[in-house]
């Protein structure tokens, strides 16, 4: 007896430790209680709870299965072990401990709904709806009982997802006047009546949705779908309708742009195919005679733009922007807008012959700006820029005007041209963030990192650095920018650092489900939380998860090929061209830094001893959740194992992006690094299902295929030697790498990304080709397609780092070809084009304020 | 743009909007709390990518001081590239309409910064708020906040009308 409850007191005395954030001490006096007592359940539990406490789940788990062999009917630990199966979707473990929990407690409501939604989870929906109907039928009904309301709904939500059409349908109508949720009764009812055939009464709810929220395109999807609208015609007529009865609502103006046909021919071929189809109707036939000559499209446009520029709206090229999918959509919007711009000039109105009042000079402001916009989407820089700029003499304090000329720059390929206009935009409303933020973005994208922590600083709280107050807020944009700066600058351990912060917000954010287990089920908001179970399983598919493991894995992947030795620290910079006097000025510059840094270190060990100081004073700040590792730049960048930190940014990939073909392209980088065949078969084989045509895969696939024909002399099993060979042989059509490749670049002869990757591999393959290569690779001509900035970066970039071999003069010449195409861009200036000497390489070093004004005034300090 | 009701799957993307537009910004976990407490009362404005570039994050104050139900403002941004589409009054009318619908609330309130000119008359002038109170020294950085407030009995009529009718 006295043993025992020493043990136990030894337990608790832990568990205040702990929640001390005296983790150590706490795990010996708990573990040291444990050993007095084996079989008592408060050790076991304490135990589970530091555990817990420390995230370690399968853990605490184990713990509370212990405890409760001693004591099986402990609510406090049933609830407990409750909480960590949902967490870790251990749903047959969930269900059995729910029903322990409902034994014993069945007066509660919780008993019975976290019975149900068991099942439900479990997707076996007869038990899940008989346990919540036994649960309702006990129920009394307050007015505005919005619990039992929300009750009602994920009952019907239950059935729904059963398949029980008919018998949700008429759950919603008996329990009607019980349910305050209007919207989502309205919007079920519509559904189910559709999926019933009951078109005209859905259509009649439709419209009462409409009624509350015109700006709402589900509801005109679903009217969509119980009118069934046989032709185009009668599809604009209900759009017509609705403008008809929401004078002020856009959404029925635009939506209808979507789909009315841009020219005759488009809207003959629907009659065309109509008339195949009914071959005997008349109709279809003479309708198509009726419109030859007419064009619905401009007809909508026209009066849709009229509107909008009359009223001046900014981002009526923002919404418009989706048209340009279509050339011939994109081609009338530049006709009609054109013909604004020249009528609004000469005698301020749209159309000389328009009996109207004149327009303001405004409209005409807005015009230009639609047009700068316009023809920067097309790629047709020099027109973008001359209205941006006339635009601009027009009105040179409108914010937009600049944020769009930034915009056009950045296309264009020149990033500092662009700050400048931002940072020009940000001076001119320095309280408005949206403006910053992006100023911020741009500055990342021309990778002046201080620049922009210091421009995202102005509305960052203060007494913190920005930096960090950006990661406790979770600011994924800037972090991710961020990484992808510092890998530009080949500053890997910092992209590192940001893209493991990331990661940690992930986690974050999935740990903080933890609480609304309990929560939810007290305020009944049940469809909610399954929705936020759902999300939780897949939150890594958002794309800030994928950008960040994406660079992660390329740094990794770099960082195998060419690991960092601690003498690299001292020479990071290529000091082959560099005279003694630069070599001075460089090793001068070196010496200033290296003190400035030694000065920030300083500071920041001064930071941190002050925080450990308040820390102590406050240790509730210590109990979410164990103390995370520090992430130390430069230890991240000398992984011993980057392959393996690579393939923990890949498995999320895989697990939840399988559809996208760099998932497995990436997964190919690693694997072919680590020398795993099979995996490599494996990405090869997944990327081919997607897109066969890639370039990039193409590039995989004839390595690997060179690979495997190369290691087959030496010795490989044969289960696995007689499965590559199999396998490749279905993807490479049974022929050699070469041959592949050949075949590959005649099947693509215009292309210049397939031209490129081919050109790759026949160099990879046989360098003695490298003229051919290098040619193939750096061709453009008039009907080259595929050209685009970024891809002829991507191939200067290629051919200067070697994949072509040596090849300077064909890298010189490609710069110049480039350079005629893109005349803004940057990366292909020659530093006498331009005022400021080779821009990239000094963005890269700005070590002190005054060059970075240089950049962002163009004025000498 | 489309307006409608915030799901889960969304409020990542509403945090990512708030961050690049205002000053007050919150964890994650703050708008999975207003998601799950009032799931119908925060709406979302999305692009045809669908993009979110507007929200309003909306609840129901929990133990109000005057006994009387009413909702809160928590957060309203439309990103400054879609302005001028009338975005905001859009999602303060469907949030305001969801907490008499739902919740019978009475009145809605929200607090706004002294110094912020354009959005004290978008509540004001659009969305008919009238200031109730100053609160001293409401921001982090020290500013002090208007707290104003709208009633809701207009939208209540309506409501009222078809629980009759029920």
């Amino acid at each position: 007896m006295w043993r025992c409850c020493y043990a136990e007191t030894q337990s608790m005395k832990g568990l205040i430790l702990n929640c001390l954030g005296r983790k150590e001490e706490a795990y010996e006096h708990v573990k040291r209680g444990l050993r007095n007592d084996l079989r008592s359940h408060v050790c076991w539990h304490v135990y589970g709870l530091l555990q817990r406490s420390d995230r370690k789940y399968d853990e605490a788990i184990k713990c509370y299965r212990n405890a409760l062999k001693w004591d099986r009917d402990n609510l406090q630990i049933l609830r407990d072990l409750s909480l960590l199966q949902i967490q870790m979707r251990d749903l047959e473990g969930y269900r059995d401990t729910r029903y322990q929990l409902l034994v014993l407690r069945p007066a509660q409501r919780a008993s019975w709904i976290g019975y149900a939604m068991a099942y439900h989870l479990l997707k076996d929906y007869d038990m899940a709806l008989k346990v919540l109907e036994e649960y309702r039928k006990t129920q009394t009904v307050k007015p505005f009982d919005y619990e039992h309301s929300e009750m009602l709904l994920y009952q019907n939500m239950v059935m729904r997802e059963a398949g029980m059409t008919e018998e949700a349908l008429k759950h919603l109508d008996n329990y009607d006047a019980q349910l305050v949720d209007r919207i989502t009764v309205k919007e079920v009812k519509a559904k189910l009546l559709v999926e019933l055939g009951r078109t005209e009464e859905a259509t009649k709810i439709y419209w009462e949705l409409l009624d509350r929220n015109p700006a709402n395109w589900e509801s005109y999807h679903g009217l969509e779908d119980s009118i069934k609208p046989a032709t185009p015609e009668e599809r604009l007529e209900i759009y017509t309708l609705a403008a008809e009865k929401y004078p002020q609502a856009l959404v029925p103006k635009r939506l209808s742009l979507n789909f009315t046909a841009a020219t005759p021919e488009e809207r003959l071929e629907i009659y065309t195919l109509a008339a195949e189809k009914y071959p005997q109707a008349l109709v279809p036939k003479r309708l198509s005679l009726n419109f030859t000559a007419d064009d619905v499209f401009r007809e909508h446009l026209d009066k849709f733009l009229r509107r909008m520029l009359h009223k001046g709206v900014p981002p009526l090229f923002v919404i418009l922007r989706p048209l340009y999918k279509d050339h011939e959509k994109a081609k009338i919007i530049e006709d009609v807008i054109n013909g604004y711009a020249e009528s609004l000039k000469e005698c301020e109105l749209f159309d000389k012959n328009d009996d109207a009042e004149k327009e303001s000079p405004t409209t005409l402001l807005w015009t230009y700006y639609f047009l700068a916009q316009h023809y920067d989407v097309i790629g047709q820089t020099k027109q973008a820029l001359e209205y941006i700029n006339v635009a601009l003499e027009h009105t040179l304090t409108l914010i937009e005007l600049f944020v769009v000329k930034a915009r056009i720059y950045k296309h264009a390929g020149n990033i500092h041209e662009a700050v400048r206009c931002l940072d020009e935009a940000q001076s001119l409303d320095t309280a408005d963030r949206y403006i910053n933020s992006k100023c911020a973005k741009y500055m990342l994208r021309a990778n002046m990192v201080k620049e922009a922590e210091e421009m995202c600083a102005k509305f960052t709280r203060e007494g913190v650095s920005a930096m960090e107050n950006l990661n406790e807020m979770q600011c994924m944009w800037f972090q991710t920018e961020c990484a992808t700066a510092y890998h530009r600058m080949g500053k890997y351990g910092e992209a590192l650092k940001k893209c493991q912060e990331i990661e940690r917000h992930f986690s974050e954010i999935i740990e903080d489900q933890f609480d609304f287990h309990t929560y939810c089920m007290r305020k009944m908001t049940l469809r909610a939380y399954v929705g936020l179970l759902r999300l939780e399983d897949v939150l890594r598919q958002h794309p800030f998860y994928y950008k960040a493991a994406r660079l992660a894995i390329q740094i990794y992947t770099h960082l195998y090929d060419h690991p960092i030795t601690d003498s690299d620290d001292t020479q990071q910079a290529d000091q082959e061209n560099l005279s003694e006097s630069e070599l001075k000025k460089l090793r001068n510059k070196r010496r200033k830094k290296a003190k400035q840094e030694a000065l920030r270190l300083e500071k920041q060990r001064q930071e941190e001893s002050r925080r450990e100081a308040q820390k102590a004073k406050n240790p509730d700040a210590e109990l979410d959740g164990p103390k995370e590792e520090e992430l130390v730049p430069d230890k991240l960048a000398k992984t011993e194992d980057p392959l393996g930190e690579a393939v923990k940014f890949l498995k999320p990939l895989q697990l939840l992006a399988p559809d996208r073909i760099e998932t497995h392209l990436l997964a190919y980088e690693i694997y072919s690094r680590k020398g795993k065949l099979l995996l490599m078969l494996q990405s090869v084989k997944r990327s081919y299902a997607i897109d066969k045509t890639h370039p990039q895969l193409h590039l995989c696939l004839a390595k690997f295929l060179h690979t495997v024909m190369t290691k087959q002399e030496e010795t490989l099993p044969e289960p696995v030697s007689s499965v590559l060979k199999k396998e490749l042989e279905m993807m490479s059509g049974g022929m050699s790498p070469l041959s592949l490749n050949t075949a590959f670049i005649a099947r693509y002869p215009r292309s210049l990304p397939h031209q490129f990757a081919g050109g790759r591999v026949m160099y990879f393959l046989d360098p003695s080709l490298q003229d051919q290569a290098v040619d193939m690779a750096t061709k453009i001509d008039n009907d080259t397609e595929g050209v685009t900035l970024n891809l002829c970066i991507d191939i200067l970039e290629s051919l200067r780092r070697g994949d072509f071999g040596k090849c300077d003069t064909v890298a010189c010449d490609f710069k110049e070809r480039c350079h005629e195409l893109y005349p803004y861009a940057l990366a292909f200036s020659t530093p006498i084009d331009n005022n400021t000497p080779d821009l990239k390489a000094k963005a890269n070093n700005i070590d002190n304020a005054d060059s970075a004004n240089i950049l962002l005034n163009g004025t000498e300090p | 743009m489309n307006i409608r009701n915030a799901k889960p799957d969304d409020l990542m993307n509403m945090q990512h909007c708030n961050l690049l537009c205002l000053p007050e910004n919150y964890q994650m976990k703050y708008y999975f709390y207003h998601g799950l407490s009032w799931p119908q009362l925060s709406f979302v404005a999305e692009d045809e990518k669908g993009k979110i570039v507007g929200y309003v994050l909306a609840k129901m104050e929990e133990d109000p001081e005057d006994s009387v139900p009413h909702g809160h403002i928590t957060s309203l941004a439309v990103k400054r590239s879609h302005r001028r589409l009338g975005l905001a009054q859009k999602l303060m009318d469907q949030a305001s309409r969801a907490m008499v619908e739902c919740f019978n609330a009475k009145y809605v309130s929200l607090h706004v910064r002294k110094s912020n000119r354009a959005a004290l008359h978008l509540y004001a002038s659009t969305l008919k708020f009238t200031i109730s109170d100053i609160e001293p020294k409401y921001y982090a950085d020290g500013e002090d906040a208007y707290a104003m407030r709208r009633d809701l009995t207009e939208f209540g009529a309506k409501v009222e009308e078809k629980a009759v009718v029920a």
